[in-house]
C-alpha cells in the first residue's frame, strides 16, 4: 500500500465520519452533557459535609493504587456510551449502503477510483475503529471535567487530593480497555456487521426490518423443518461478552486468537462478500 | 464455472439467497461438527433459582401443581 492508497483510504474514512455527524458526534456529546448536568444537579442535594467526606474517601481509597489494576472498575462508567455506540452502529450499518443507493450517490462513488470492496471495508473500519475513538474521546473529556470538578471541591474543602490523580489515571486507563474491547467486539460481531451490510445493500426500503425479519424467518424455518436450533445456538454463543471483553492489556491476544473469534470472522467474511457483490445491483 | 457465476449474479435475489445459503451452511456444519450448544443460563440469586437445563422439570412440576390445584378446587 503506497502513500496515495493511504491518503485515499483516510479520505474515505473522513467522508464516512463527516456524513454522519449526528450519530458519531451528536449522540456521545449529548449523552456526556446529560450525564454531567444530571450529576451537577444531583450533587446540589448532598450536604456539604458529606461531599467533603466523599472526596476525601475517594482520594484516600485510590491513593497509591495501580491504575491498571483499578481500571476495570471504571469500565462500568462507560456502559451507557457503549450501549449508545451499539445503537449507532446498528443504525449506521443498516443505512450506509442503502442511503448511497437511495440518493443515487452510489453512482458517483462508483465512478471514483475506489472499488466496492474498499467502500464496504471503509464502513466496517469506520464503525469498528474510528467511531469508538470519538466516543472514547468524549468520555475522556467528561472524565477531565469530573477530575477538575473533584479537585476544585477537594481544595475548597482542604482535603488532600493527591489520590484523585491515581483515580483519574485509572479512569483514563479504563478508556483504553473499553476502546480495545469495542474494537475486538467489532471483530467478534463481524457476522452481525456482515448481515446488516448485506441487507443494507439489498433492501429497496426498510433494511433493518429486512435484516431482522429474514433472520427470524430462517430460525423458524430451521425449527419447523429440521427441528434443530443451530442458528439460535450460534446467536446465543455470539452474544456472550466474555468473547470480547478485555479487562487487562495482556488478554488482547487471548481474545483475538480463539477458535470462535476466527470462525466468526470467516463467517462474517461470507456475508461481507455478499454485500460487496450486492453493490453491483443499483436501483 | 462461468455458468454458476452468471446464475448467482443474475439478480439481487439469487445473490442474496446464495450468500445466505453459504452462511447457513457454514454455521450449521460447524454447529453439527463441534456440537455447539446454547450456553445455558444459570441465574443464581437468593430469591429464586433459574437453570434453563431444568426447564422441562420446571414445566412438569408446574403442570403437576396445576393438576393438584384443580383437584383441590373440586
Amino acid at each position: 500500500m503506497n502513500n496515495f492508497d493511504l491518503r485515499r483510504y483516510r479520505a474515505m474514512l473522513k467522508r464516512e465520519v463527516l456524513e454522519h455527524p449526528t450519530l458519531f458526534f451528536g449522540a456521545p456529546v449529548l449523552e456526556a452533557l446529560l450525564i454531567v448536568l444530571i450529576l451537577a444537579w444531583l450533587q446540589t442535594f448532598v450536604p456539604l459535609e458529606e461531599k467533603r467526606l466523599a472526596v476525601e474517601y475517594m482520594a484516600v481509597l485510590f491513593n497509591g493504587l495501580s491504575p491498571t489494576d483499578m481500571a476495570p472498575i471504571f469500565m462500568l462508567l462507560a456502559i451507557p456510551f457503549v450501549a449508545s455506540l451499539y445503537i449507532s452502529a446498528i443504525v449506521y450499518l443498516t443505512n450506509s449502503l442503502y442511503q448511497d443507493r437511495r440518493d443515487t450517490s452510489v453512482l458517483f462513488w462508483q465512478s471514483m477510483p475506489v472499488s466496492n470492496l474498499q467502500t464496504v471495508l471503509s464502513k466496517i473500519v469506520t464503525i469498528g475503529v474510528v467511531v469508538p475513538l470519538i466516543y472514547m474521546g468524549t468520555l475522556a473529556i467528561m472524565y477531565c471535567i469530573g477530575a477538575i470538578w473533584l479537585t476544585v471541591m477537594g481544595l475548597s474543602y482542604e482535603v488532600e487530593v493527591a489520590g484523585l490523580g491515581y483515580m483519574f489515571m485509572a479512569a483514563l486507563t479504563s478508556l483504553a480497555l473499553v476502546y480495545l474491547s469495542t474494537v475486538v467486539a467489532s471483530l467478534w460481531l463481524l457476522p452481525t456487521v456482515g448481515w446488516l451490510l448485506l441487507f443494507s445493500a439489498f433492501a429497496k426500503r426498510t433494511p433493518l426490518l429486512w435484516a431482522i425479519g429474514a433472520f427470524i424467518l430462517l430460525g423458524l424455518i430451521e425449527g419447523f423443518v429440521f427441528n434443530t436450533q443451530y442458528l439460535a445456538n450460534w446467536v446465543e454463543s455470539r452474544s456472550d461478552p466474555s468473547g470480547y471483553l478485555i479487562l487487562s492489556f495482556g488478554s488482547v491476544f487471548d481474545r483475538l486468537f480463539t477458535y470462535d473469534m476466527l470462525f466468526g470472522i470467516a463467517v462474517g467474511s461470507i456475508l461481507i462478500t455478499g454485500a460487496v457483490y450486492m453493490r453491483r445491483f443499483i436501483d | 464455472m462461468n455458468k454458476i457465476r452468471n446464475l448467482i449474479m443474475k439478480n439481487r435475489y439469487t445473490l442474496l439467497l446464495t450468500t445466505i445459503f453459504a452462511y447457513i451452511l457454514a454455521v450449521v456444519v460447524e454447529g453439527a461438527v463441534t456440537g455447539r450448544d446454547a450456553r445455558v443460563i444459570d441465574l443464581e440469586n437468593p430469591f429464586f433459582d433459574l437453570d434453563v437445563r431444568d426447564f422441562d422439570e420446571f414445566r412438569e412440576a408446574r403442570s403437576d401443581d396445576d393438576d393438584e390445584a384443580d383437584f383441590d378446587d373440586r
